[in-house]
């Protein structure tokens, strides 16, 4: 905002000197645009480990505030979490342990990782 | 409540099959005249629960008791099983676009017990572009409130039940299922209804002279993500074994016993694991 704030006064001093210019407010523009509030991103992969390696078989989408649905499984973004932190995104959840300790049952898609991405 | 009884038509590997995969798929075995008339009559009365259908002794012959659906159901669930009580149409209209949505009916439990079925029967053709149920092969075998798999979405080994018309699928009611992205135009119908067993159960279904326990297929085809092969394997034993009313002789040893090395244990004439009672 800071930025934004220095552009305007510059702008206003180039007005008073008759300088001013479309190239000048553009720019005021494209710094609005960059203090656009980011949002999450968030990335549900079910894994058959708890390695970040692991090979993901369920995978749920939100971008943009949307829930999307993946393609096909061929056309997934990401094949493992590690795929996905090399594309930067950012683990906020591992699998729950607690919830594999019990070997008699399985419990939902078992091993699920949760990631996330500002944009 | 009314019952029903005719021949049953599924071997034990049928059976077996069933138990591992949690449905069975029945294509076009209903004729196209009757799912002309189904149509027909969902337009007329395009509510959820059609239950006027009940009182149409052309639609209880010819789809609740048709041969081949009966006689599966009549294998699985034992003479006498009782029939529907009430009829639903997941009647939607496309193109739509389905987020998440996977969830088991209401009442689920993971068990073993085969106590009714949830069926569910296509009027007309539900090809990939109308959105047909999809459903997770084995998820009746999982542990999870459908509150907690509201998060979930795509899932690389889940089946979509593309099927011609007259199709009906008979599955386990736990199993874990959804609706699919319809991508046509159209109204799709879906009927579903449920059979109740009456007796208890006993194997008394098609009997094959060459099956044999010890070297049953209990594995399914490919690796299964979530749960390790002899478990897969366990599992279906375990709800086999209850459909023979032969569970409480059965205790797994695990290792690599009886169900998992079946086949290969017999070529060597030793199958540790198998209940003796059952051999």
């Amino acid at each position: 905002m800071q930025k934004i704030k220095q552009q305007i006064e510059q702008c206003i001093e180039a007005l008073r000197q008759g300088e001013l210019t479309e190239a000048d407010l553009s720019a005021v523009l494209d710094a609005l645009d960059e203090t656009k509030p980011k949002r999450q991103n968030l990335l549900y992969l079910q894994t058959g480990g708890t390695s970040v390696g692991s090979g993901a078989h369920g995978c749920t989408m939100v971008v943009d505030g949307q829930i999307t649905e993946p393609p096909d499984q061929d056309n997934w973004p990401y094949n493992s979490p590690i795929d996905a932190m090399r594309d930067g995104w950012r683990i906020i959840e591992f699998p729950n342990l607690a919830l594999l300790m019990d070997e008699s049952r399985t419990y939902g898609l078992g091993c699920e990782f949760i990631l996330e991405k500002w944009e | 409540m009314k019952t029903y009884d005719c021949k049953p038509t599924l071997t034990d590997q049928q059976i077996i099959e069933f138990c591992k995969y949690g449905y069975l798929m029945l294509e076009a075995v209903v004729p196209d005249e009757i799912n002309k008339r189904v149509i027909a009559f969902c337009d007329v009365h395009p509510e959820g629960n059609p239950n006027d259908f009940l009182k149409e002794a052309w639609f209880v012959d010819e789809v609740l008791c048709n041969v081949l659906a009966a006689g599966a159901v009549r294998s699985l669930l034992g003479r006498d099983f009782g029939m529907p009580l009430t009829i639903s149409n997941h009647r939607v209209h496309c193109p739509r676009t389905v987020n998440g949505g996977w969830h088991r009916d209401d009442g689920s439990q993971q068990v073993p017990k085969v106590n009714y079925l949830q069926v569910f029967y296509y009027p007309q053709a539900a090809p990939l572009e109308m959105g047909p149920t999809e459903l997770l092969p084995g998820s009746h075998h999982l542990s999870t409130s459908s509150h907690f798999m509201k998060h979930l979405d795509a899932i690389a080994d889940a089946h979509k039940t593309a099927a011609p018309a007259g199709s009906i699928f008979i599955t386990v009611y736990s199993i874990w299922h959804r609706a699919s992205t319809a991508t046509a135009a159209g109204i799709r119908n879906l009927i579903k209804y449920t059979y109740w067993r009456t007796v208890a159960p006993t194997r008394d279904w098609v009997i094959d002279p060459a099956f044999r326990l010890e070297n049953a297929d209990f594995a399914t085809g490919s690796p299964e993500p979530r749960r390790d092969w002899s478990r897969v394997c366990h599992d279906a034993a375990r709800m086999y074994l209850w459909l023979r009313g032969e569970l409480d002789n059965y205790e797994w040893i695990g290792g690599l016993a009886w169900p998992a090395t079946a086949t290969a244990a017999q070529a060597k004439g030793f199958c540790p694991g198998l209940p003796t009672d059952l051999a």
